[in-house]
């Protein structure tokens, strides 16, 4: 188990030809025994970083540490590393026992019997004892994962490395070893990276995420505080399901003008001081329909969740999302007006994106509390 | 919905040019409408298969079927004899005989065990098989292996280069090979002479004489084995070798556990093609050699050739062609069963 430090890490492809920097200037450490979530859309660069971890990648420039030791010149094999691939790279002539047993035959000095023992072991933790005789392509999705699993546990490593390792999977099946997934992680207490676009796995699964844009790392922390108090624009709109709405408004004083006819007094200006014109964000949750006032919006879709409505709306052609109780059903095409509190506002300059305010209604440890609406 | 959309405009293709567009739409519905008035018939489809299964009767299955019947008989001259006649009034059908024969029913299998030239040959070519086909194959794989490797550059040239051999003249190459290995003006030995090194008696001495036509036949096929190989090499998902790479596997090690067994039915394919070629192997040593020295490179097709064409022995020359036929069946089916379990 160790510690894992990043150190202004670049890797730029083809750096005589056209130079594509997939990742730049990348500063994380991913504490021991933590499971950290790298999440962003795709291209972001968030692969090539883990691959760059394992060593599939070579580092353009920057320092990779495991624990106290600089790796960034090892190869994978040096490296101790395990791995689980989004298409699980199982072995496909081999039988799921040798594919478990197969990196402790190669880079551990047990003997056959012994490494037979482990890969038993470990088959029965993960409950596919009576599949190690089969070939990879007679099992399932979920089995496969599973053996991709055991080959990377078996291994013992120092470092867990996880690429999009659920997104082959269906969506029942996926929720089921998202939660598996973590059970394992917690007991063996190994320092785990895991790559994902899906930001809803990257909430439910981190100890912190880490969210990138094009190459660089945008920023790190535990779920709730990258939703709660995203560093920019970007992280806001990532982060979170449905997404957050956006819309540029001008700064009249302390009032927020925007299209259709949008106004919101601010109790307190200080934020846009200086500013002539803002990006504001509303949580859908934080939206609620009210029976009268300046900010109206025209119903598109009503879609029931069951145990809530998601109502998106327009705002002259701004789409805007309100997460609102099963009670309410207004219609499509029916004109609604919708309120929300300063304290659930997230503010962002113009320009760079840099957030400038953001949630500052529910103190962490109530956020579960529904909120009323 | 009271949403005004103004930009409901008919969407132009981007092709542009309507004109050219509806003369296609045109040509379109016309080929529509006449299929629709063509007559339906029934056994049409039939019709449309039966020149594949005429021609495949006539130049493939009666050849095949006649050459094992040929086989129980001794050849005597050619004949017009009537072999049979079919009358139905007005139509009256002649099919002659095509050769006037004299069954011997398994003599022709018999003789073979006596004859001296017939083991000769088979030794000969299971010589050249057991020496040829591991060296073709195993330079074939090096080939592919150092093509795929990323870090080598002009693939394209290199890929060419060595695989343009395949579309050579047999003859024309043989040819080549031929006057290279002359004895007293041959390249090469003009290349061995100028280092000091004898001039060898390529087509005079046994052993050499069947090097060289291991040489010849393993420079016209090694560059099509090496296609055949790099396309399965790189179908190999590159995933594998990453993982491999992860669980602390060495370069040999990736080459034993991921390459070989990945490779192994495109393997099994380039074996059983190569054997099956090189059994059959005519006319290198027809050209080069003309099966010798003393026949020591006359091939089991080479001998077949001369007992149909040079001695007219039709009857035993099919017996022969039966039992390499035979041969290369249970070769390639050992092959099959040893190499390929999934």
């Amino acid at each position: 188990m160790a510690r894992i430090t990043l150190t202004d890490l670049t890797k730029v492809y083809d750096p005589d030809g056209e130079a594509v920097v997939a990742v730049e200037d990348c500063n994380l450490t991913v504490d021991d025994g933590e499971f950290l979530v790298l999440v962003g859309p795709s291209g972001c660069g968030k692969s090539t970083t883990l691959r760059c971890i394992a060593g599939l990648e070579d580092i353009t420039e920057g320092r990779l540490e495991f624990g106290d030791t600089d790796v960034t010149t090892y190869s994978a094999s040096e490296r101790d590393v395990a791995m689980v691939f989004q298409n699980y790279a199982l072995y496909p002539h081999m039988t799921v026992r040798q594919n478990i047993g197969f990196g402790l035959k190669l880079s551990s000095k047990l003997s056959s019997s012994e490494i037979n023992d482990q890969v038993e072991s470990v088959a029965e933790m993960l409950g596919i004892s009576e599949l190690l005789g089969d070939k990879p392509k007679e099992l399932s999705g979920g089995q496969q994962q599973r053996v991709a699993l055991g080959r990377a546990i078996v291994r013992k490593p120092e470092v867990f490395l996880m690429d999009e390792p659920l997104s082959n999977l269906d969506a029942k099946l996926r929720s089921d070893m998202r939660t598996e997934l973590q059970e394992l992680q917690q007991n063996l207490d190994v320092t785990t990276v895991y790559v994902t676009h899906d930001q809803t796995e990257a909430m439910a699964m981190g100890d912190r995420i880490a969210v990138m844009d094009k190459g660089i790392l945008q920023q790190v922390g535990p779920p709730e505080e990258v939703y709660r108090q995203p560093v920019n624009e970007f992280v806001a709109d990532f982060i979170g399901s449905p997404s957050i709405n956006l819309l540029s408004a001008d700064v009249d004083g302390s009032t927020l003008l925007g299209p259709g006819g949008f106004k919101y007094d601010l109790g307190n200006a200080s934020p846009v001081e200086g500013h002539d014109r803002v990006r504001v964000g509303i949580r859908p949750e934080d939206i609620r329909l009210v029976d009268g006032g300046p900010n109206r919006a025209e119903v598109t879709v009503v879609e029931p969740m069951g145990n809530e409505n998601f109502c998106y709306m327009e705002l002259e052609h701004i789409e805007m999302t309100a997460r609102i109780s099963p009670t309410q059903r207004p219609t499509a095409g029916e004109e609604v007006a919708f309120a929300f509190d300063e304290a659930a506002l997230y503010l962002f300059d113009a320009e760079t994106g840099d957030a400038l305010k953001t949630k500052t209604d529910e103190s962490p440890d109530n956020i579960h509390t529904e909120v009323s609406t | 919905m009271s949403t005004q959309h103004s930009d409901e405009e008919t969407p132009v293709s981007s092709d542009g040019d309507p004109l050219r567009l509806r003369l296609w739409d045109r040509i379109r519905f016309a080929r529509q409408s006449y299929t629709e008035r063509m007559p339906q018939i029934e056994s049409i489809a039939y019709v449309f298969i039966s020149p594949f299964f005429l021609l495949f009767g006539l130049f493939l299955a009666f050849p095949i079927v006649y050459t094992v019947y040929l086989s129980f008989f001794e050849y005597q001259s050619v004949s017009s004899d009537s072999l049979f006649w079919i009358d139905i009034g007005p139509i009256f059908i002649d099919v002659p005989q095509i050769a006037e024969l004299q069954f011997v029913g398994f003599g022709n299998y018999a003789h073979m065990a006596g004859d001296s030239l017939f083991w000769q040959s088979m030794f000969n070519t299971t010589y050249i098989l057991l020496i040829q086909v591991p060296i073709m194959i195993g330079l074939a794989l090096a080939l592919a292996i150092a093509l795929n490797a990323s870090f080598v550059r002009f693939k394209g040239f290199f890929r060419t280069a060595i695989a343009i051999p395949v579309s050579a003249n047999i003859v024309a190459y043989s040819t080549v090979f031929l006057l290279l290995f002359n004895e007293q003006f041959g390249f090469i030995n003009y290349l061995l002479s100028s280092v000091g090194v004898e001039p060898i008696a390529w087509l005079r001495d046994e052993f050499w004489a069947r090097k060289t036509i291991i040489a010849a036949v393993t420079w016209r096929w090694t560059g099509y084995n090496m296609i055949i190989l790099l396309a399965g090499l790189q179908n190999i998902p590159q995933q594998l070798y990453e993982a491999a790479e992860i669980d602390g596997a060495s370069r040999w090690e990736k080459f034993r556990y991921v390459t070989l067994p990945q490779l192994k039915p495109v393997l099994l394919f380039v074996v059983v093609l190569s054997t099956i070629g090189t059994f059959k192997l005519f006319a290198e040593p027809y050209v080069i050699t003309d099966g010798g020295p003393t026949n020591a490179t006359i091939t089991i097709v080479q001998y077949i050739y001369r007992e149909a064409f040079q001695n007219w022995n039709l009857g035993y020359a099919s017996a022969l062609t039966v039992v390499f036929v035979a041969i290369v069946s249970v070769i390639s089916i050992i092959q099959i069963k040893i190499g390929g379990d999934d």
